[in-house]
């Protein structure tokens, strides 16, 4: 019974101690994040270890799983093998992260954006249902809270939290993500919404607008050029909702970010000063005609008997 | 005897937060991967006496509330694994299909993970976390308890004897 009341007292006095800690935190008490930020920095280097340690693994996965199976020598060979593989991998990781980067310079060049590039060090775990990721490049940078961040394509996030060495990026996929946008040459505004997954929500603002499909996005901007850059393309259109009685017309997007893939990432430290205007939309691909072949066949003179 | 337990318990906590961060978080599971965290914090709350289990619950949460990828306000997590600690030990207590039957922990494991996500929904939607489409939950709840559902078993030997070294308990498995 004694035990029975300790145990009850113990949990009154956790409950209490929880629900203390979510009202500082509404409340915006600075201690709260003090422990976040302090965490993160003890945690930076443990991510960054893990990254470099995991990084090739995780891709080589499918590879290395047949292997030691069979005798010795085959061993060896596979060993070897393998690490050759893995150098080959790596290397490709490297190209793909360069091409990533290439890509990445020449948006932010073309709208005259400055940038910071980081790596992406580790995938936000999906228990909190959020679409995160941490960069290795932090306030010790110049990152801000409240930045634009780039990828190859286009919007890849926005920057949620700033520590010395690394930040966290909440990606546009985040169901909580927010952004105004308008529709490349016809000017219509609206407000787009994270889904969770590479698709997203577009509510147009004005109801004598309409938007098609195919029709590509670009942010606003903000003010001062935070949190958004103006003129980053977003993505484009891929169904729109003509539902009667609807207030406005809403649609689906397809971003032009692939989240899952994001290797490296360019954080916008400041815009160009001027609005890009539809500089940033991405070339439409091209289609290479296939050649047609026609074969005439002629009928032979004698009938078959 | 009480204060030896967490004092030793807790570079335990601290390793498999670590290792949560900077391992597991590495890779894009699909589905929403799993939390080894939340496994650990699970099975030792159903080996334990409610008191423990509710600082082990504690303990959990505010690990998890410390992480980076934790979107809702801190303190959410740390409630919602005291509670599930507690609770867990309280319906499992005397119960030895439960306790002398990994296929008894790893099921309470897996529901108890489940409940916990509903649970983080639920109260995220009266803070205002937003968590996406309806489809997105249901698909992301489901592979996340297929994930406790595979990982479980594999981590319960190594959990159940790290919890019978400590606690000193009949529960090693």
């Amino acid at each position: 019974m004694r035990n029975g009341g300790r145990a009850r007292l113990l949990l009154v006095i956790l409950i209490v101690t929880s629900l203390f800690l979510i009202t500082l935190d509404l409340r915006g008490v600075k201690v709260i994040s003090g422990f976040k930020q302090g965490s993160q920095t003890i945690m930076s280097p443990f991510q960054r270890a893990g990254s470099a340690v995991f990084s090739p693994v995780k891709n080589f996965f499918s590879d290395v799983t047949h292997l030691g199976r069979t005798q010795n020598q085959i061993k060896k060979l596979e060993a070897e093998n393998a690490n050759l593989k893995q150098k080959l991998i790596n290397r490709k990781v490297a190209d793909a992260q360069l091409n990533q980067l290439k890509s990445i310079l020449d948006l932010a060049g073309t709208a005259g954006y400055k940038v910071v590039n980081a790596k992406v060090i580790s995938q936000g775990s999906g228990q909190s249902f959020a679409q995160t990721i941490t960069i290795d490049s932090g306030s010790n940078a110049g990152i801000k809270k409240n930045m634009t961040v780039l990828s190859q394509y286009g919007i890849a996030g926005v920057v949620k939290d700033v520590y010395p060495n690394s930040a966290l990026i909440q990606l546009a996929s985040d169901p909580s993500f927010r952004i105004g946008a308008r529709i490349a040459g016809t000017q219509q505004i609206g407000i787009l919404s994270g889904r969770g997954s590479r698709s997203a929500s577009l509510q147009l603002l004005d109801n004598s607008t309409t938007v098609a499909e195919g029709d590509v996005l670009l942010a606003r901007g903000s003010i001062a050029d935070r949190p958004f850059v103006p003129g980053v393309p977003i993505g484009y259109v891929t169904g729109v909702d003509n539902s009667a009685g609807a207030v406005a017309q809403t649609a689906t997007v397809r971003y032009y970010t692939n989240f899952s893939t994001l290797g490296v990432v360019a954080v916008v430290l400041s815009g160009s000063g001027s609005n890009p205007g539809d500089a940033l939309v991405p070339a439409k691909p091209r289609v290479t005609p296939i050649p047609t072949v026609t074969v005439f066949v002629t009928p032979s003179p004698t009938p078959t008997k | 005897m009480f204060t030896r337990q967490i004092s030793i318990s807790a570079p335990i906590f601290i390793l498999i937060y670590i290792i949560q961060e900077s391992v597991i978080s590495q890779f894009r599971l699909p589905g929403g991967g799993f939390s080894i965290l939340m496994i650990f914090a699970l099975t030792w709350a159903v080996l334990s006496e409610f008191e423990v289990a509710a600082v082990i619950g504690f303990s959990a949460g505010f690990l998890m509330d410390l992480s980076q990828s934790a979107a809702g306000p801190f303190g959410q997590w740390t409630l919602i694994m005291l509670l599930a600690g507690y609770a867990i030990s309280y319906i499992g207590y005397g119960d030895d299909n439960v306790h002398a039957n990994a296929i008894g922990i790893v099921f309470f494991v897996v529901v108890a993970n489940l409940l916990v996500e509903i649970a983080y929904i639920a109260s995220g939607a009266l803070l205002g976390v937003s968590v996406g489409s309806f489809g997105e939950v249901l698909l992301t709840l489901f592979g996340m308890s297929l994930w406790a559902l595979l990982v479980s078993p594999i981590l319960l030997p190594i959990f159940t004897r790290l919890h019978a070294m400590i606690f000193d308990s009949r529960s090693a498995l």
